[in-house]
């Protein structure tokens, strides 16, 4: 099958090849590892940037919002979200990490903050760096089920070719 | 008689010595109440900073986890820990970003520092400030220090304080010193604050001195972009920030009748600078230019003064046998200084590349010598045919040899497909090229990657050279100041809201997708009736596109402070107009006395004028200290995807209701507001996120009925617009029916009795209950107890 061929840890060096943040960098797992670990989270969050709104991608978030994920729809993606029939609240990505490190903050839902985090169709290079804010100001787990490796996430793919990406993502969402 | 400042001796008593060091003259002695705070010490506004700190409380985002700042490190400070010395990640993180908010203030009062020693010096400290038809001549020097400077040379002591300033702020991220974020946070805003006194002490003295434009809506229009310039004249290349040297060219330039013999540009601000005093100079445009313009092999000689100049600037130019000459000792490069050798010899040297470059700190040599030499080299160099850029058959070749490892794009900091393009080019099909060149910031860093060792840009470049040819448009030349008589035309406007608001795109060109999106943004809220206001290198790129009828925004829209128009303020150091003309509004539309009083001026920009600063491709340390300033005068910033990389923001939490209290400064009573302005320093991921964002930061507490109305006519249609929805949170800026867009009024009462629960008398079509608030228009919100009548903190 080709899932079984299907490595998502290699090549887990970061996108940006100078965004080395410290001793404490994501683990590389295989796409059934995270879809495991995004099951066994309390209360989970997808937050999603403009480029969850390519082709396959936003097939995955509709998948991930019907298994009961809520969605927070960062950049501009809500607009492509909203034309797809996705569930989502609008939050910016920077404003959001503020919130989630307030252990007042009761969640989009009033229910509470998040235990995990899952962050999906990002610009690189500013997942990572809000990525960072949680990373070291929260305990929040956060993982990275982006196309390219994110050292600030707790787990992440490492960068994968745009076949090998989409068909991890199904593996994720086999698992949930 | 004129009584002056200097020393004196009287005749017949030559032992004596008369030294008078200020002249206060009669109207001075009339002058304003002094406020509370004049030449503030770095506690002095503390409290401000706390009341700004509490409800806009810092957010960071460490862009390295480790703390290497003395020899007991590393420390690895992940989660928040400390490292031997005792501090944590959050302070480090807030030293950090101060450190780099005291980096640009030191660079823009440093370039002041040197400007106004060179200008008094030129013409005389007694030399009159001149700003245009204004009585408030330095609104931010007199908000901060409380004085009226009337003269270059009053500025000296204004100087002094910033120096003074910057000196104890650095001071205290010594090891041992501060140890809470917090007040790390205040003494960046501190720096941000003095950093906009050093602009303004900086554009004032070249605005009076160097006849720059004086509050002139019409200002010049001049030619910027790559493709303006006649390459088959010798071409004179300036790149930095600081006039000073320039001027002596383009004088020596004027009175030999040399500008129609040899193409004078410049990069950068000192672009701005130039044509502010010659609009017959060119700008060949932002910082992002400027690698890939050298490597264009087209200019014959560049001169060099201060900031945003590269590193490998010598490395560059050698290759081409481009001579530079350096005019500033903040940029050296290790070559000689020649200042006091014959002009003959330099340029013998020079022109044989003897010599790649020389230090010259006289400038009326640099004035002598450069046009000189470039007209010497031009022929030198035009002969040979030196260029970096390939030919067509080596192009081919180059780009053939990619083997898509994509090492480059790694290498990139905006992660571009140069492999994608590669790939098409082999297919000779540029037009990836073509759209990566807008996209590409010049930084160079993909060639480090590349194992095949592509000169990576110089493949972009001779790809995009169509484009590149195309490259035309215009600026308007830096005006200055936003005058009086202006302020009092449109200050009721901005206050009342039927303005809705300005937008400042100030600073880099670090943009995430070219740019095309600032002359995007500039031109939709122009449409909209926003005051776009605009500097440095942003001012440049919003010049470079046109419309259908080929004509760019400056062409299009008037430069006066009014609605709907586009002011370019000038360089760098020009945004302080920026916040100068906030404290106007406060001091000629509201009657409020400026002088040492910035913490009232602050709170008064901060509940009532719609004023937003955006930093979209902001990357340099003065960018940000720029955006700090702003932030302590309670004016909000925005910027780009990159912006996190500061390491922290300044963000608001709606959902607290407890930090939107404001006070009634009739009587001192709490009132909880909405969230207005909801952040003091965001980011955004794309031109679609900032748009709705720009919109909703330009509501204040103190909007009436119909400016709120305007607002949230802009910030619904935006959001529906770029976002597809109607924003979440349109409700809580409503107060009464009145607050309701026009249009949309019943369809949006309709929303809020639905899905807000709110109660509505459909017959008067009246809100009966569900705002936070009502409008009352005798309101005067603050945020300061002492402002409150027979209240104290």
């Amino acid at each position: 099958m080709a899932t079984k061929e299907l490595d998502t840890t290699k090549n887990a060096v970061p996108f940006d090849r100078a965004n080395i943040p410290g001793p404490k960098m994501a683990k590389a797992v295989k796409a059934e590892v995270a879809g495991k670990f995004i099951s066994k989270a309390k209360r989970p969050l997808l937050i999603v940037g403009t480029a969850a709104g390519d082709d396959g991608v936003i097939e995955i978030v509709r998948s991930m919002a019907e298994k009961g994920i809520p969605v927070a729809a960062t950049g501009s993606s809500l607009k492509r979200l909203k034309e797809e029939g996705i569930d989502a609240t609008y939050v910016n990505l920077h404003a959001l990490v503020s919130y989630l490190k307030d252990p007042d903050w009761k969640g989009f839902d009033g229910k509470g903050g998040y235990d995990t985090t899952i962050f999906l169709g990002h610009t690189y290079y500013y997942a990572s760096q809000l990525m960072s804010t949680l990373k070291n100001f929260t305990k929040i787990k956060i993982i990275s089920i982006d196309r390219h490796y994110h050292p600030n996430a707790q787990q992440s793919f490492g960068n994968l070719k745009p076949d090998d990406f989409i068909k991890a993502l199904d593996v994720v969402v086999a698992q949930l | 008689m004129v009584i002056k400042k200097g020393k004196f001796t009287i005749e017949g008593l030559e032992n004596v010595q008369i030294n008078i060091g200020k002249v206060i003259s009669s109207d001075e002695e009339k002058e304003e109440p002094q406020g509370p705070t004049p030449a503030p010490d770095i506690h002095e506004l503390r409290d401000w900073d706390m009341r700004l700190l509490k409800r806009y409380e810092p957010v960071y985002s460490p862009i390295c986890d480790l703390c290497c700042y003395c020899t007991y490190g590393k420390c690895d400070l992940t989660g928040n820990k400390e490292g031997a010395c005792g501090i944590n990640q959050e302070a480090h993180q807030a030293r950090e970003a101060m450190l780099r908010t005291l980096t640009g203030a030191a660079a823009h009062a440093g370039h002041g520092r040197h400007l106004l020693n060179h200008l008094i010096e030129r013409f005389g400290a007694d030399h009159p400030i001149d700003v245009g038809p204004s009585n408030i001549k330095a609104p931010v020097t007199q908000t901060v220090l409380g004085i009226k400077p009337e003269t270059i040379g009053d500025f000296v002591p204004v100087l002094d304080y910033v120096e003074e300033q910057i000196t104890q702020l650095l001071a205290t991220t010594h090891i041992g010193q501060e140890g809470s974020a917090i007040d790390f946070e205040s003494k960046a805003l501190h720096a941000g604050m003095v950093d906009h006194v050093g602009m303004e002490v900086s554009d004032i003295i070249q605005i009076s001195c160097l006849d720059m434009p004086k509050s002139q809506a019409d200002a010049p229009l001049v030619d910027v972009g790559m493709g303006i310039i006649d390459s088959t004249k010798p071409v004179l290349l300036c790149i930095g920030h600081n006039v000073a040297a320039v001027t002596y060219i383009m004088d020596y330039m004027e009175e030999h009748d040399l500008f129609d013999k040899i193409e004078l540009a410049a990069i950068c601000c000192t672009a701005h600078d130039m044509t502010r005093v010659n609009p017959k100079a060119k700008v060949v445009g932002s910082l992002s230019k400027q690698l890939k313009y050298i490597r264009s092999g087209i200019p014959d000689l560049i001169i060099v003064d201060e900031q945003c100049i590269r590193a490998d600037m010598m490395r560059e130019t050698s290759k081409l046998h481009i001579p530079v000459i350096a005019t500033n000792d903040k940029v050296m490069y290790g070559l000689p200084d020649r200042s006091n050798d014959d002009i003959d010899d330099i340029i013998n040297d020079l022109a044989s590349g003897d010599q790649p470059g020389v230090l010259l700190f006289d400038y009326d040599k640099v004035g002598e010598l450069a046009p000189k030499l470039v007209m010497k080299m031009a022929p030198i160099r035009k002969e040979k045919g030196i260029t970096a850029l390939p030919s067509d058959e080596e192009f081919k070749k180059l780009a053939s040899s990619c083997t898509q490892c994509g090492a480059c794009v790694i290498g990139c900091p905006q992660g571009l497909e140069i492999d994608k393009a590669m790939e098409a080019a082999v297919e000779g099909d540029l037009t990836l090229f073509e759209e990566l060149h807008d996209k590409c910031i010049g930084c160079g860093r993909c060639e480090f990657e590349c194992p095949k060792d592509i000169p990576i840009l110089n493949v972009i470049e001779k790809a995009a050279q169509k484009v590149i040819r195309e490259e035309k448009g215009k600026v308007r030349t830096g005006r200055g100041q936003v005058g009086d008589p202006e302020i009092r035309e449109e200050g009721v406007n901005l206050v009342m809201g039927t303005t809705p608001g300005i937008i400042a795109i100030i600073g880099c060109p670090n943009y995430p997708d070219g740019s095309r999106d600032v002359y995007e943004i500039a031109e939709e809220m122009l449409q909209r009736s926003y005051i776009v206001v605009t500097s440095g290198c942003s001012a440049m790129d919003i010049g470079m596109f046109k419309d259908d009828e080929g004509k760019t925004l400056y062409e299009r829209y008037g430069g006066s402070f009014l609605k709907g128009n586009l002011l370019n303020t000038g360089s760098c150091v020009s945004n302080a107009h920026i916040t100068a003309t906030t404290i106007k509004v406060a001091a000629i539309f509201a009657r409020r006395d400026i002088s040492g009083n910035f913490e009232e001026i602050a709170d008064y920009v901060m509940n009532r004028i719609g004023a937003v600063g955006l930093a979209w491709g902001g990357f340099t340390q003065k960018a940000l200290s720029i955006g700090t300033g702003c932030n302590r005068l309670g004016i909000p910033v925005v910027l780009g995807p990159h912006g996190p990389k500061y390491r922290r923001a300044y963000t608001g939490k709606p959902y607290d209701k407890d930090k939107w209290n404001l006070l009634d400064a009739r009587d001192g009573s709490v009132h909880n507001v909405e969230p207005a302005p909801e952040h003091l320093l965001i980011s955004a991921e794309n031109k679609a996120e900032l748009m709705p964002l720009l919109a909703k930061l330009c509501f204040r507490p103190g909007d009436n009925n119909l400016g709120r109305m305007i607002k949230l006519t802009h910030y619904i249609e935006l959001s529906e617009k770029y976002l597809g929805v109607l924003p979440d949170d349109w409700h809580i800026y409503v107060r009464s029916e009145a607050d309701l867009p026009l249009a949309k009024r019943e369809k949006l009462l309709k929303v809020l009795e639905e899905e807000h629960g709110w109660k509505i008398d459909w017959e008067k079509k009246k809100i009966l209950e569900g705002p936070a608030r009502k409008v009352d228009v005798s309101f005067q919100p603050t945020n300061v107890p002492r402002l409150c009548k027979g209240a104290s903190e």
